[in-house]
């Protein structure tokens, strides 16, 4: 197989970039873009690679589910542009981040997480750590039994005695 | 479904709001005596945490923005009313409502209010608030439909409130971490041997006198052995110390075997109640996942059902085989140790009695510390597992993409983890016990010096000091058992929770408390705005409607996820619908009874399995007393016939796991004859013929055709050109009906269809296998 065979064209991938795409806010909040012309007053904005490269390859798509084009790096697109851009992934990535472990304490089988997220105590419960901790990179994500996720963003940055609460867990 | 009438009907209390809420709401000047349901939320539309409070009455929209705090508690029983404060009111009139709509992210939703000119985001909420959120939307929308609002009914995970302080707490459980105890589960798990109390009885029995003639034992094998024989002036005489002697070693024999007799006589007993104990409470589980809906297998928090239905069987088993006999012969033995030691030596023993508890101590740190080694030791050994069976599986991938080297260093790597782990637990173990044998060995030497100065003294005599030494190393078994026994009960528990979780789910499809039975039934079915999601804000299947005569053979066609075989399971009741309707001869599937559900309906689906068993075993599956005729017919009805002749045991080849390997085609085959036996009115065949060539899907669609005279079908396919002989047509995207009619119509229609169909046939025709597909497609067209 000769992968310079494999180009845009003949896959029907539409990259798409500042000449040919531009995003607005509308008048409601919700992210529309002029792709080719052609103006979607709402469009959805997907990360193909949430955990690798969250800026990378973002697909967009209208309400019903039609791709519209695929932007292979927002770092292309203008400061004013890449702000819409991760204002609208930011509403769909959302991740609460936890700034401190209180405690985490195992009780038949549930792990039960004391944390502080934005200056306020919360907690949740986890079921079979191993299935529902992910780390990537110095991140770690959490999910609880209701499918929430939390976010620990540098673990080795984060305060020892918080560190030392998740890390028997961890391999 | 609940209907509540908004102009007749008080406001449910069940759906309003805490005397607290009322309170606070109505200083922030909303009305809320007539709400019609109201919805808790946990975020405002910009991420934040708040609480949230939303409601709607006849009139309005109401989402109310604030806090709700509870205060410290100096009676930490009685559970405290939040204070609540309200900060923004925003109110939404109905009339310019079009509808709601839940939109469900990645780990967060959000509520849109779409209005006659634009649409907004109202508010967000955490996934464990989707459901809430679900259900208001749709009663909102059904009330802007119908004039009556239609509260879809709360999941059933027992509401998720703690039933003492109604803290949250997981799902299925009845309390939250504070009041889950694990007493509670012991006193259950022991209500398994609530059969065999008289035998039980004789165990503890049988244990305590095991226990006693283990504490008296040093008393003659020690004490008298040196102070009455070897040491007594009486006994100086060789024949005197002989007798002596013979007395002393016959008693101990006589001691030692019938503690023997004693300690055979318990396990014979133990051994007797154990299987018969973990029997029942196999059988327990295995009843209750009969019990449950297809739903539960399906559901994210159940995990390897198998695995956990044997292990934790098992470790229930070993607790009680080991763990419980050695706990009480543990507890027992120490008591009877301490009390024998303080009657010999009460100075001795107080030195004994301070430092017991910091070898303990020890003990349990050390214990501790080794668990959470044992752990990661634990996940890699499990890692290293997965990845040889995932290599073994993959092996055709593996070879064929050439990767046996890159295999090879992803498990070196792997084993490397686990290696590192072990070598530390290892390390780790060699430094720590040998300090805690350190301790031991410290508290001995004070008491042999202590001892010994008091023997010098004549304060005791040496086989008093040597049998205390004897009762003080009897102690360190007993410790270093309880050190541990807490962990091992804690996975008892563990185990036993999640075994309670199993036998404690409700089916979510439950037969009707009256269930209506079909004497003749005609296979007429009809769906009525149905709606169907297997996730909150993830709908599948939406306001659909369709009316399949009796006799009739309907084709279903639609892209992949179209949601056909949704549909298929929705039929056949293997999930039930969230609103709307199907009926089967004019009666609600929902009211019909399982028996009369099952024989009626008959599915052949995409996913086929066979059960351990013959060939024969697995085609009279639904009706084991069909004749060896009657499943020759359906095999040969299948096509399935000539495949099976060839097989060397033909029909008793066994097949499933362990079995014969099938390809996904013969599978097919023999899963439609399974079906073609049962006879059922409806027959559902979900893409039933998708893994065949041609040919044989065309020879098995002539033996259908013949069958189903007198028989509704329901098929399902992506070929388009098998469905040629269907009746009627329907073409659903996206969970809804876009297309109806007869296969000429909608060719002729050139929608979905006709765009569909004429792709099929240009790719069998630019691959050369079709040459008449095109003149097929432009008769059409010209009819058209």
């Amino acid at each position: 197989m000769n992968y310079e065979s494999i180009s845009p064209e003949t896959l029907k991938t539409e990259y798409l970039s500042p000449e040919n795409c531009s995003f607005f806010i509308g008048d409601a909040g919700f992210t529309g873009a002029v792709i080719k012309n052609e103006p979607h007053n709402r469009v959805i904005l997907k990360r193909a690679l949430p955990f690798g490269a969250p800026d990378d390859y973002i697909c967009i798509t209208d309400t019903e589910n039609n791709e519209l084009g695929i932007i292979e790096h927002v770092a292309a697109f203008s400061d004013q542009q890449q702000k819409i851009i991760g204002k609208e992934l930011s509403l769909r990535y959302f991740i609460p981040v936890i700034q401190e472990i209180v405690s985490i304490k195992e009780k038949m089988g549930h792990f039960y997480f004391d944390v502080k997220i934005q200056g306020i105590s919360k907690s949740f419960t986890v079921k079979d750590l191993s299935k529902n901790v992910r780390m990537h990179g110095e991140n770690i994500d959490i999910t609880d039994i209701d499918g929430n996720r939390y976010r620990i963003t540098d673990f080795s940055a984060i305060a020892a005695k918080s560190r030392r609460k998740l890390e028997p867990y961890l391999y | 479904m609940k209907k509540t009438k908004p102009t007749d009907s008080p406001p449910d209390k069940k759906h309003g709001f805490t005397p607290a809420e009322s309170e606070a709401l109505a200083a922030a000047g909303a009305d809320t005596a007539d709400a019609i349901f109201v919805c808790r939320g946990d975020m405002d539309a910009d991420c934040s945490y708040c609480d949230t409070w939303l409601w709607f009455n006849t009139a309005s929209l109401f989402i109310a923005r604030g806090t709700a705090q509870v205060g410290p508690s100096k009676n930490r029983k009685k559970r405290l009313e939040p204070e609540i404060k309200i900060e923004e009111i925003k109110t939404f009139h109905l009339k310019d409502v079009e509808e709601l709509k839940c939109e469900r992210y990645v780990s967060t939703g959000r509520l849109l209010i779409r209005g006659k000119d634009a649409t907004l985001f109202a508010i967000g909420f955490t996934m464990s608030k989707i459901d809430q959120f679900d259900r208001l939307a749709d009663a909102v929308n059904s009330f802007k439909k119908t004039g009556e609002a239609e509260i879809p009914p709360e999941k059933d995970d027992k509401s998720g409130r703690c039933k003492k302080c109604g803290a949250p707490c997981p799902p299925h459980r009845d309390f939250c971490k504070k009041h889950d105890k694990k007493t509670a589960t012991a006193v259950r798990l022991f209500g398994f041997f609530g059969g065999y109390i008289p035998q039980i009885i004789v165990v503890l029995l049988v244990m305590l006198s095991d226990s006693a003639v283990s504490v008296f034992l040093p008393q003659l094998s020690t004490r008298r052995l040196f102070d009455d024989v070897l040491a007594s002036e009486t006994s100086s005489l060789p024949q005197e110390m002989l007798k002596a002697l013979a007395v002393l070693v016959l008693s101990i024999f006589g001691i030692r075997l019938l503690n023997t007799v004693l300690s055979s006589f318990r396990q014979y007993i133990q051994g007797a109640i154990m299987p018969k104990v973990v029997y029942d409470i196999k059988v327990k589980i295995f009843k209750a996942l009969q019990r449950l809906s297809v739903g539960f297998y399906t559901s994210k928090q159940t995990g390897s059902l198998m695995e956990r239905v044997m292990r934790d069987a098992t470790n229930i088993y070993w607790f009680f085989v080991d763990g419980v006999p050695g706990v009480i012969l543990c507890v027992t033995t120490v008591i009877g140790v301490m009390t024998v030691m303080f009657i010999m030596n009460a100075k001795l023993s107080l030195i004994v009695l301070f430092a017991t508890p910091l070898i303990f101590l020890l003990l349990y740190l050390g214990e501790k510390l080794f668990r959470n080694m044992h752990h990661r030791s634990w996940v890699y050994r499990s890692k290293v597992s997965s990845m040889v069976s995932d290599n073994i599986a993959g092996q055709r991938e593996i070879k064929a993409f050439a990767k046996e080297d890159d295999e090879y260093e992803r498990f070196t790597k792997a084993s490397g983890n686990y290696k590192k782990a072990e070598l530390k637990l290892a390390l780790t173990e060699a430094t720590v016990f040998p300090l805690a044998e350190i301790g031991v060995i410290i508290l001995t030497a004070v008491v042999l010096g202590s001892g010994g100065v008091m023997v010098t003294r004549g304060e005791m005599t040496t086989g008093t000091l040597l049998s205390y030494i004897v009762y003080l190393e009897m102690l360190r078994e007993p410790f270093d058992f309880l050190s541990w026994i807490s962990n091992w009960w804690s996975r008892c528990a563990d185990s036993a929770q999640r075994v309670f979780e199993i036998v404690d789910s409700d089916a979510e499809i439950k037969e009707s408390e009256n269930p209506v039975t079909l004497e003749n039934c005609r296979g007429e079915v009809e769906i009525s705005d149905l709606n169907f999601e297997y996730e909150p804000a993830r709908p599948i299947i939406k306001n659909f409607n369709l009316r399949i005569e009796a006799g009739q053979m309907l084709g279903i066609v639609g892209r992949t996820g179209a949601g056909k075989s949704t549909i298929a399971s929705l039929i056949a009741r293997l999930y039930d619908l969230k609103k709307g309707e199907i009926k089967l001869d004019g009666v609600d599937i929902r009211e019909l009874s399982f028996d009369s559900l099952r024989n009626n309906v008959g599915v052949v689906s995409q996913d086929i399995y066979l059960f351990m068993g013959t060939v024969a075993d697995n085609i009279r599956y639904a009706r084991p007393d069909a004749s060896m005729d009657e499943v020759i017919a359906a095999a040969k009805a299948a096509h399935a016939h000539d495949f099976i002749m060839k097989l060397p045991d033909a029909y008793e080849t066994r097949v499933g796991s362990g079995g014969q390997k099938l390809s996904g085609g013969e599978k097919q085959r023999v899963s439609i004859a399974r079906t073609i036996i049962q006879n059922p009115r409806v027959l559902i065949l979900d893409e039933a013929t998708a893994a065949m060539d041609t040919e044989t899907e065309r020879n098995i669609q002539n033996s259908l055709t013949k069958l189903k005279a007198g028989r509704t079908t329901l098929a399902i396919a992506h070929r388009l050109s098998t469905l040629r002989d269907a009746d009627m047509l329907a073409v659903i995207d996206e969970g809804t009906l876009i297309e109806y009619g007869t296969f000429d119509e909608l060719i002729r229609k050139k929608g979905e269809f006709y765009k569909q169909f004429k792709l099929q046939s240009e790719a069998l025709r630019s691959a050369g296998i079709l040459e008449n597909a095109p003149e097929d497609a432009g008769e059409h067209e010209e009819d058209a």
